[in-house]
């Protein structure tokens, strides 16, 4: 092809100044980049800019429930003097609003048990989550234990792990009594010792060097302190 | 004749990158030639042919006939249909869907109220609906089935192994098209299957509590989990899944399918796919050879090395762009003229031999061009 700065050279004139041939070809004398690769760069970076002012929102979107943490709610579910220590009243609340019957969840509730070096005015409201994989436990009163019926898990009078598949005790909520009643409040997860600790979801890790493949997230409620 | 003509021209087009005016000019004639050859008869009927008038523009008969009569091994069986088998039933699976859209209501608390309308009262909603719903199942059970014949058939190897990654990614959006639609009925069996879907995601270390909180739209099964599950079985996976079967039948069309194992076995060495696509040779030649001894012997080894032999030399000449041309040219054109000659006489197979010395020609011309 012809050089570039020789604009006559087609036409077959003689160029009226002999210039230097330019060095590599394509590239003006002092140029790092030729004009083509500079458009072609430049239509790229808009085209990227355009592509990134679309998707970004719309990824953003996508994810923001992940760093957004609902509102806390607080439900009562009766009177104090409804729960004991010795044994656990079943009750239905709602966790989660504005989608029906699916945002209810059930809960054994009782009071603080002195056979368990717990405090007599403290109350207790377990969660029926399977701490396998979310299934829902029923509280056996013969054996006194929690139990799964989807894949065997038993759970003592507690709620820690004594059999089958689950990784740590069922989950608890966060209680307070109000005007004598008992209100539930959001979910914290517990260790062995039965520590209060950030939620996770079933099937993971509390406690131990396991509990920090599972790291804690942002659209939780932090546990209440012990 | 002008077939041949017509790749010519289109070589010099896309090697000549730099001189875009010097090839123009010879390109023209060649493009009328081709309307004439495919039957389009310029001024009185050209508005009567409407497949010429397409053709002519577009050629749609050319792409047509690349993928519906391509040449197929040798030993090619029942087993190469589960392919297509699953993709129309990924059609279905789209049609049905579609019209199952009309009726539904992705909201939790009418799911369930919408799903029974549809399927006891609406007039043939129990019949479409169970067609989406086996379908399903069928999918899953004919991609599997798929796989397993490419695997056991070896034809996931050199050069096909993109098509395998891709087989393996359309395979799981397969498989989250069940999860996703599993919960849409909403009844119990749907919700805690879901919930225990849902959970097993959420097990998996460091990033599967996010991915949980993901596909929940948050820390528990909420109001818009439902939704999101929707969007994602109706609009998301589908969309990604009909792109990649694109991609995935172009690499068919373009590769062409393996023959089975044991009709690969009675091969000689040279006709190995690996080796013909080195050479830049469509395999279809040498899956067109008979397997039966003193024919192959004498059509298929010699040409195969002297291709070879040619392709290194150009490879260390040539100019990018020209290696390009040859990549694309090459495996076409023995085609489209075995074609042809298929159509004249069936019983030549020592033609295709001779496409090979032919190939390496073509950006030797173009080389000149330049």
């Amino acid at each position: 092809m012809s050089d570039p700065l020789n604009k006559n050279s087609e036409t077959g004139e003689t160029p009226r100044v002999k210039l230097p041939p330019a060095e590599p070809r394509g590239y003006f004398e002092g140029e790092s980049m030729t004009r083509r690769r500079v458009f072609t760069v430049a239509s790229q970076a808009i085209g990227g800019v355009a592509a990134a002012a679309v998707v970004l929102p719309v990824v953003g979107f996508a994810v923001a429930p992940l760093f957004t943490r609902g509102e806390e709610r607080w439900e009562a579910v009766g009177p104090l003097s409804d729960f004991t220590a010795e044994d656990y009243k079943q009750v239905v609340f709602t966790e989660t609003p504005g989608i029906g019957e699916v945002g209810k969840t059930t809960a054994y509730v009782r009071t603080g048990s002195e056979k368990y070096d717990e405090d007599p005015s403290d109350v207790i409201a377990v969660s029926t989550r399977c701490a396998h994989l979310g299934c829902p436990v029923r509280f056996v009163q013969a054996a006194q234990n929690f139990i799964c019926p989807c894949h065997g898990g038993v759970y003592d009078f507690l709620g820690k792990r004594i059999g089958g598949p689950p990784v740590r005790p069922l989950d608890r909520f966060q209680t307070r009594v109000r005007g004598g009643q008992v209100e539930l409040g959001p979910r914290y997860s517990v260790t062995n010792q039965l520590k209060a600790v950030r939620v996770r979801d079933p099937g993971e890790f509390t406690g131990g060097i396991w509990e920090y493949l599972y790291p804690p997230r942002p659209s939780t409620f932090p546990p209440p302190s012990n | 004749m002008s077939l041949l003509k017509r790749k010519k021209s289109e070589t010099a087009e896309s090697n000549g990158s730099g001189d875009a005016e010097a090839v123009a000019k010879p390109a023209k004639p060649g493009r009328m030639s081709q309307a004439k050859d495919l039957g389009v008869h310029h001024g009185t009927q050209a508005g009567i042919d409407v497949a010429g008038w397409v053709d002519s523009r577009v050629n749609a008969t050319g792409i047509f006939t690349a993928m519906m009569s391509r040449h197929v091994p040798k030993g090619t069986n029942w087993f190469y249909t589960l392919g297509s088998a699953t993709m129309f039933i990924f059609a279905m699976q789209a049609i049905t869907g579609v019209f199952l859209s009309m009726y539904y209501t992705p909201s939790a608390t009418q799911a369930y109220a919408s799903i029974t309308h549809l399927t006891n009262e609406v007039f043939m909603g129990e019949f479409v609906r169970g067609l989406h719903k086996w379908g399903a199942s069928l999918m899953i059970i004919l991609i599997f089935l798929h796989m397993a014949r490419t695997f056991f058939f070896g034809a996931y190897k050199y050069p096909r192994e993109l098509n395998w990654v891709i087989g393996v990614v359309l395979l799981i959006l397969t498989t989250v098209m069940g999860l996703t639609g599993y919960l849409l009925p909403f009844d119990q069996r749907s919700f805690w299957a879901t919930i225990v879907a849902n959970n097993i995601t959420a097990s998996g270390p460091i990033v599967g509590p996010y991915l949980a909180d993901f596909l929940r739209a948050g820390p528990d099964f909420s109001a818009t989990t439902l939704s999101r599950f929707y969007a994602l079985h109706m609009m998301v996976v589908p969309g990604l899944i009909a792109a990649l079967i694109g991609a995935h039948l172009f690499f068919v069309v373009k590769l062409g399918t393996t023959a089975p194992p044991w009709v690969r076995a009675g091969r000689p060495k040279g006709s190995r796919p690996e080796e013909e696509v080195t050479a830049g040779v469509a395999k279809e030649d040498f899956d067109e050879v008979p397997v039966n001894g003193a024919v192959v012997a004498a059509a298929a080894a010699p040409p195969v090395d002297e291709a070879d032999a040619d392709a290194a030399e150009a490879e260390e000449v040539e100019a990018k762009e020209a290696e390009e041309t040859e990549a694309a040219v090459a495996p076409e054109e023995p085609a489209q003229e075995a074609a042809e000659e298929a159509a004249a006489d069936e019983t030549a197979p020592e033609e295709p031999p001779a496409d090979p010395a032919d190939a390496p020609d073509e950006p030797g011309e173009g080389e000149v061009n330049q």
